[in-house]
C-alpha cells in the first residue's frame, strides 16, 4: 500500500522500508501538479484540503509531504557533522522516513491544530522532531552509554586544579556526594547520562524503552534534589518553589 | 566560587524557575517561534518555555531548528 493510500484510508503506519509507490511512479505527483493548489501559508485552506474528498486531498497530501521533506532536509543538514558516516542515499532515506512519519502524526493530530501559528509552522515542528530523533539515534548507533558518575572528570576529580578555588572543590564534592546519596539509582543513571555525559535524551529513551518526557521528568526531579542538597550545605542553588514542583 | 564553575554547575542543575514539560514545550513550540520572529515577548506570553529550553538540550535543538527554518521561509 502506498503512503498516500495508507493515510487516506487511515490505515496502519506503512512499512518503514516500503517506498511510497504512488510518488515513485509519478502518478499522484503528476495529478498534483496538474491541479496545483499552492496552499502556501493559508492555514484554513490546508485544513479544508486535508479534510476534503480524495480529489482535493491527495494533491494536498503530496504538497504537505514535499513541505515535510524540505523540513527533514533542513534538519539533517544541520546535523551533517554527526552524520558524516552516512551516504547521500542513507541521508535521503532518513529524510523520507522522517517526512513519512511526520505526515502520519500530523494527520492523526489534525483536529488539535488550533491556529495559534501558521499551519506550515505547526507541521514543520513534527518533521523536525522526527528527523532530529532519527539523526541523534543514528549518530549514537552502536555507542556505549556510560552511567558511572565517577567517569565524569568534574565530579571524579575534586583535587586542587590550576583554576579551582577551595570553594569550587567543596561544591564539587558536595554535588558528587549528593548524586551518590540523594538520588535514587534510576535518577542517578538518568542524571549521569543526560547531564554529565551529554547522552541525547532520545537516545537514552530508546535504550531504556521510555519517552523523552518521562526521562526529562526524572532529570527534573533529580536536579531538584541536588539543588536542595547544595542549598542545605550552604552553597546556594536553591530549589524550585515546592508548591509547583518546578513546573509551570 | 569562580564564575566558570558556578555556570557549569548551574547548567547541570538546570533552570531555577518553573518550566513546562517536554510535551507542553512541543505543543507550544510553533506559537513560541512565531512570537519570537514577530518580535513579540514570547517569554511573557508563554511562561516556562525559556526555562525549559535552557534545561532540555533536545527541545532547545528542536526550537533552534524550527526558528531557523521558519525564518528562512517567511
Amino acid at each position: 500500500m502506498s503512503l498516500l493510500a495508507s493515510v487516506a484510508s487511515h490505515g496502519d503506519r506503512p512499512g518503514r522500508r516500503a517506498p511510497p509507490s504512488a510518488y515513485a511512479r509519478g502518478k499522484v505527483r503528476h495529478a498534483a501538479a496538474s491541479r496545483r493548489q499552492d496552499l502556501g501559508d493559508d492555514s484554513q485552506a490546508w485544513l479544508r484540503a486535508l479534510r476534503a474528498s480524495p480529489a482535493v486531498r491527495d494533491p494536498a497530501l503530496v504538497e504537505l509531504h514535499a513541505l515535510l521533506m524540505r523540513g527533514a532536509r533542513h534538519e539533517l543538514a544541520r546535523r551533517r557533522a554527526s552524520l558524516a558516516g552516512l551516504s547521500r542515499d542513507e541521508i535521503g532515506d532518513l529524510a523520507t522516513q522522517a517526512a513519512d512519519d511526520a505526515l502520519i502524526a500530523i494527520l492523526a493530530k489534525l483536529d488539535t491544530f488550533r491556529g495559534a501559528s501558521r499551519f506550515t509552522t505547526w507541521a514543520y515542528k513534527f518533521v523536525l522532531l522526527e528527523a532530529g530523533v532519527k539523526a541523534r539515534r543514528r549518530a549514537w548507533q552502536g555507542r556505549e552509554i556510560v552511567l558511572d558518575a565517577d567517569a565524569w572528570p568534574l565530579l571524579a576529580d575534586a583535587s586542587p586544579g590550576a583554576h579551582q578555588t577551595v570553594e569550587d572543590q567543596e561544591v564539587l564534592r558536595a554535588l558528587r556526594d549528593a548524586v551518590r546519596e540523594r538520588l535514587t539509582p534510576h535518577q542517578r543513571d538518568v542524571f549521569v547520562a543526560l547531564a554529565l555525559n551529554g547522552v541525547p535524551v532520545d537516545v537514552l529513551a530508546e535504550r531504556l524503552a521510555t519517552t523523552r518526557g518521562a526521562l526529562y521528568k526524572t532529570l527534573h526531579d533529580a536536579r531538584r534534589k541536588l539543588r536542595a542538597a547544595l542549598a542545605d550545605a550552604g552553597y546556594g542553588f536553591g530549589p524550585h518553589d515546592d508548591e509547583t514542583g518546578g513546573w509551570t | 566560587m569562580s564564575s566558570d564553575h558556578r555556570d557549569q554547575i548551574a547548567r547541570l542543575l538546570g533552570p531555577d524557575r518553573p518550566e513546562v514539560t517536554c510535551e507542553e514545550c512541543f505543543e507550544l513550540l510553533d506559537q513560541y517561534v512565531e512570537l519570537e520572529l514577530a518580535g513579540a515577548d514570547a517569554d511573557a506570553r508563554l511562561p516556562g518555555m525559556r526555562e525549559h529550553l535552557a534545561g532540555c538540550p533536545a527541545c532547545d535543538d528542536d526550537h533552534a531548528s524550527l526558528r531557523d527554518l521558519v525564518a528562512e521561509t517567511m
